[in-house]
């Protein structure tokens, strides 16, 4: 093993016009998924808080008694999906009312026009439109509800444009890596060729075909992980030096160094496995 | 030891091998002659099981070329000594690393390579050399080095492909006698060359192919 460590770490510094372009174009590449990465972790982190705020707004209707407000307020906690429901009375309506428009449009009439409502929170799974008007339904058709209030249009819109944004990231994302390993591959081929001499002495004194690849195997892991370590020493400076993150709105998770330093060495390992499969067939 | 049942083999340009049937015993020394293209390399291949005979089968110690598998190969050519007209040193590695990396393909101990790579250099005379890279030796002594490499794994026989087809007549007398020698101590030798003279002057086992036939 200490073996094939050493010639695959050789072989790096044989090729190194190779090297060097594969290791800085598996650099550029991993910095770009990883700029793909914060924006996915943030992009869904923000949908997750908009999400988080949706709720449904049942109002009651004004004829029913404290008793059958009640009956409703089981009936609609016990469906499925509905995580929480709180009751918002007349009175605290026009509290919230006041509160909001700093004034007190109805003291002219007589009576409290506001009527008293539920708020529903959902459960995570059905934070979308499609679940959460499936609830919707449900509760409309329950007696002593006078309207339902739910801001559909904001979710589906985020909703639509998150799908064509995750599909165009991860897409853009694939095709890099799979440049990167073409590219890690295509090195790892002109090592192949510029070794065959060696190699066939190898074969001949009686080296295992493990015995021949494995060095090859650690030359494109290599090259992985030196490409991974410059990107991941790329965000590090960008993030902890240059302070480009702005707390609470954009977030580094440290995660994305793991993500890209097993990025890398899969990419590596990939590429070169690929390269032997075709040029060292024996 | 080595032996070879009617063994056929042809090349896609039609040339190759026709029934081939010859044994090599223990501690033989045999030459194979015959003119270029006649079959002299396809044979030594067949015995190290680069390719395999389209009929018949060859038998090389305890493995048969009709169900060795392919991870069985590398351990077959351990056991077997393989030198070439043309060297096959390795230019970026000294005399020393050349010879140790027969050894170190194999999994020896570092301990154990050193003892073995200097006994073996000191056999075929090059010890003085050892740290001397490939270039700045003479033909003879890089086959010499060839030789060491070969037999620092103790094979049971050497094959020599023309292993003085690029040498002048001091040297050709140098790996001849250094051949001599590997024989008398045990090990079988089957060289292919096609120097009449050279096979003259040695009274040793000659087997002939002409056209893909022993004759």
């Amino acid at each position: 093993m200490f073996y094939s460590i050493r010639e695959g770490f050789a072989g790096l510094i044989r090729a190194k016009v190779a090297s060097t372009i594969t290791i800085t174009v598996i650099s550029l590449s991993l910095v770009l998924v990883g700029f793909f990465l914060i924006f996915i972790f943030n992009a869904t982190r923000l949908v997750d808080t908009i999400q988080n705020r949706i709720e449904l707004e049942v109002f009651i209707d004004n004829s029913f008694t404290p008793e059958q407000t009640e009956v409703l307020r089981n009936s609609i906690n016990y469906m499925a999906g509905v995580l929480q429901v709180t009751y918002v009375s007349k009175e605290q309506a026009m509290e919230i009312y006041k509160k909001f428009f700093n004034e007190d449009d109805f003291e002219i009439l007589d009576e409290n026009p506001l009527p008293a409502s539920f708020q529903i929170k959902l459960i995570k799974e059905y934070r979308n439109s499609k679940m959460a008007n499936q609830i919707i339904q449900q509760i409309a058709q329950l007696d002593g509800v006078d309207d339902i209030e739910f801001r559909n249009d904001i979710l589906v819109t985020i909703e639509k444009y998150m799908d064509y944004l995750m599909i165009g990231i991860l897409t853009a994302g694939n095709l890099l890596l799979i440049g990167a390993v073409a590219l890690v591959s295509n090195t790892i081929k002109l090592v192949i060729l510029s070794r065959i001499r060696i190699i066939e002495t190898m074969r001949l004194v009686g080296a295992t075909k493990g015995f021949i690849r494995r060095p090859f195997i650690f030359e494109g892991i290599f090259q992985g992980v030196f490409g991974a370590i410059l990107s991941i020493l790329f965000f590090y400076i960008t993030v902890k030096i240059i302070d480009v993150e702005i707390p609470g709105i954009i977030v580094v998770n440290s995660y994305i160094y793991l993500m890209l330093f097993g990025l890398g060495l899969f990419l590596g390992a990939i590429g070169s496995i690929l390269a032997m499969q075709r040029f060292l067939k024996f | 030891m080595v032996q070879i049942h009617n063994a056929s083999f042809r090349y896609s340009g039609g040339e190759g091998l026709e029934l081939v049937n010859f044994n090599v015993d223990p501690g033989e020394f045999i030459f194979l002659t015959g003119d270029s293209g006649a079959g002299k390399s396809t044979i030594l291949k067949l015995i190290y099981m680069d390719i395999f005979p389209q009929t018949g089968h060859v038998i090389v110690n305890n493995y048969n070329s009709l169900n060795i598998k392919k991870r069985e190969i590398p351990f077959l050519r351990r056991k077997l000594g393989i030198v070439f007209q043309d060297f096959k040193l390795l230019h970026d590695r000294d005399v020393f690393a050349n010879v140790a990396f027969a050894l170190e393909v194999t999994g020896t101990r570092k301990r154990d390579i050193k003892r073995k790579v200097l006994r073996v250099l000191a056999e075929v005379g090059l010890n003085h050399k050892r740290n001397k890279m490939p270039r700045q030796l003479s033909g003879g002594e890089q086959q010499r080095v060839v030789i060491a490499r070969a037999l620092v794994n103790e094979p049971f026989i050497l094959l020599a492909d023309e292993p003085t087809g690029n040498l002048d007549p001091t040297a050709t007398a140098e790996v001849m006698g250094l051949l001599e020698r590997i024989n008398v101590r045990g090990t079988a030798v089957l060289m292919a060359t096609h120097n009449i003279q050279l096979i003259q002057s040695q009274n040793r086992r000659i087997v002939t192919i002409e056209k893909g036939i022993v004759k």
